[in-house]
């Protein structure tokens, strides 16, 4: 898993997804990351850096795991 | 396993005879291998061991095939199983009576999210799969073994107990002129899912039941549709819950449709609520409703395949959500891979230890494909909110883009399971596919012709320009492939050209899974491949 910037343009990267984000109800984004998250798996491809990004952003979140 | 109801139907099935048992006229025999239970995989293994002449007795406590009231159980044949039909001849039966496919489509609602043809790609003679109502498989599979002089089957035979000694079982069998001991020197139990023996030895199993609830309609109709599977993942005539949609013999259809969470059986299989629930999938058209069937879903799995004496096969062994068909055709496989290990240590090929192999082997087919199943159940059946909207998510994007349609999981279909580097294999593991070869004495046929006959032979392949082998002629059949090299018997086919390479010499097992992959070997390293894949040193 990359954890260095790899994107060109950080800023122009984020300002587009909150662009596109602007003004959707709660459900309606989730829809929306839902795909894009699957859309941007595909572009990673590489099955151990997604395995690797799943635990990182899992472990990220603040509940404990059964 | 909930009850099934048996409506009508319209099949007529046949009544074996049942004949006094050799031990009730006190006749003292033991039998080397003793199968309990008649269905598909007791019936293949029956078969299987009697093709290669070692003497088995089949007992079954019923006198015809199927389940009692013409339940259609199992109705899709893989390729693989095929291929093992074809080496104990009923595969022209099975393809002159079913409804061979190779084309399925996903749907959403009335969206065709994509569609796939299995049989691209396909080097084997048999197709990826044929549609057959099981009972009829099992028919042909007892007409093939009255045939087999070393097969004898017991109707009315129903096995209540079993003593494990150590070289032997009792099995007690209880008849309609009472009860005698038989014994055998090894029981194969496909007894099902409730199997009296596994519960007698106390055999540990992991056991879950789902709350998934399913509905089979069997039935016949006027409308024509496609000889292809059909599955939606989603349906607006099932309420947005899956449905199948598959042909089978007889001109009849096995509509599967997924039901509500803990519904209650009795109510989603009641004659008005199933036929309002056809006429919203198909229409009105005139329907004949040849069996309905409620069932809920359930994993078992044995801590081993392997008790003593005792090995079991199917469902038996295993019971696994039935996506993709793997339950029947991994009983099929199960009872192919018993037999040729059986075989080849009763006619002195193998020690014992190669039988240990067996549970190592499909165990690990049997784990992989309840994972596999496991899956499926969780795209159809999302567990939370979560799961469903990043179902939908995949759906959705499955409509537009390719890449999507691979995440869409209505089912993997059954494939032959690839043992990779296990005890037995040398660079190996994958199942051979059956090509159609020409034979050195210029007839055409199948690879698994090369495969029949008394025990457990082993063939090996030679590629062009690779040495000619010294190999004793007992237990191995060589062949050169393609061109000449030596003296060895050449067989032609352009699917060998594309499977090997030249240099390289294949040893495919009983089974027809490779054993070994070689490259340039002498004969003491393809021998060496071969006792590996015996358990140990063989004996020739």
């Amino acid at each position: 898993m990359k954890t260095s910037i790899n994107i060109s343009d950080g800023d122009a990267f984020y300002e587009a997804l909150l662009a596109a984000a602007e003004g959707l109800s709660a459900d309606e984004s989730e829809a929306f990351l839902l795909r894009l998250v699957l859309l941007l798996a595909n572009q990673v491809g590489d099955q151990q850096a997604l395995l690797d990004a799943i635990s990182a952003a899992r472990a990220m979140v603040n509940v404990k795991r059964d | 396993m909930m009850p099934a109801l048996a409506t009508g139907g319209g099949y007529s099935l046949p009544v074996f005879p049942y004949h006094r048992p050799a031990e009730v006229r006190g006749e003292k025999r033991r039998h080397p291998v003793a199968i309990v239970g008649g269905g598909l995989s007791g019936l293949t293994a029956a078969c299987d061991l009697a093709s290669r002449d070692i003497p088995v007795v089949l007992l079954d406590e019923d006198d015809t095939v199927g389940v009692r009231g013409a339940s259609s159980r199992g109705i899709v044949y893989a390729q693989k199983t095929l291929e093992i039909f074809d080496r104990l001849g009923i595969y022209e039966r099975i393809a002159e009576k079913g409804v061979t496919w190779s084309v399925g489509r996903v749907l959403a609602d009335d969206d065709v999210l994509y569609a796939f043809d299995t049989a691209r790609g396909s080097l084997s003679k048999q197709p990826p799969f044929i549609n057959l109502q099981q009972f009829y498989i099992e028919w042909f599979l007892v007409d093939r073994l009255n045939e087999l002089p070393k097969a004898e089957l017991r109707w009315k035979n129903r096995v209540s107990a079993i003593a494990l000694a150590k070289d032997h079982a009792t099995l007690t069998v209880e008849t309609p002129d009472g009860t005698y001991a038989l014994e055998a020197e090894w029981v194969i139990d496909a007894s099902g899912i409730a199997s009296t023996i596994r519960q007698q030895l106390g055999a540990p199993m992991a056991a879950a039941l789902g709350e998934d609830r399913w509905c089979i309609s069997d039935v016949r109709f006027q409308r024509t549709l496609p000889a292809e599977r059909w599955t939606w993942a989603k349906a607006h005539f099932n309420d947005g819950r899956a449905v199948w949609q598959h042909p089978m013999a007889d001109g009849v259809w096995r509509l599967d449709y997924q039901m509500g969470a803990n519904a209650d059986p009795q109510q989603i299989a009641s004659p008005e609520i199933v036929k309002d629930r056809l006429r919203r999938h198909l229409g009105e058209t005139e329907v004949e409703i040849v069996w309905v069937g409620p069932y809920g879903y359930r994993t078992q799995l044995m801590e081993s395949f392997r008790q003593g004496r005792v090995f079991f096969i199917g469902d038996a062994a295993h019971v696994m959500n039935p996506f993709g068909a793997r339950g029947g055709n991994s009983g099929v496989q199960d009872a192919e891979n018993i037999a040729w290990k059986l075989a080849a240590v009763l006619s002195g090929a193998a020690d014992e230890r190669l039988l240990e192999t067996y549970n190592e082997e499909r165990r690990a087919a049997a784990e992989h494909n309840i994972k596999v199943t496991g899956r499926t159940i969780r795209f159809l059946a999302p567990r939370s909110p979560f799961e469903h909207r990043l179902r939908d998510a995949v759906l959705d994007l499955a409509r537009r883009y390719d890449f999507a349609r691979a995440l869409v999981d209505t089912g993997r279909l059954s494939v032959a399971y690839d043992y990779g580097t296990s005890a037995l294999t040398t660079n190996g593991g994958t199942a051979f596919p059956n090509l159609a070869i020409t034979h050195p004495d210029g007839t055409p046929g199948a690879l698994s012709d090369l495969l029949r006959g008394p025990g457990a032979r082993f063939l090996v392949l030679c590629f062009p320009s690779t040495a000619a082998l010294d190999l004793p002629a007992t237990s191995v059949r060589a062949f050169a492939c393609n061109a000449a090299i030596g003296s060895l018997p050449v067989i032609r086919s352009t699917g060998l050209a594309a499977l090997g390479r030249e240099g390289e010499v294949m040893v495919i097992r009983p089974d027809q899974h490779l054993a070994a992959r070689l490259v340039r070997p002498d004969a003491t390293a393809v021998l060496a491949a071969i006792d590996r894949a015996c358990g140990g040193k063989a004996r020739r």
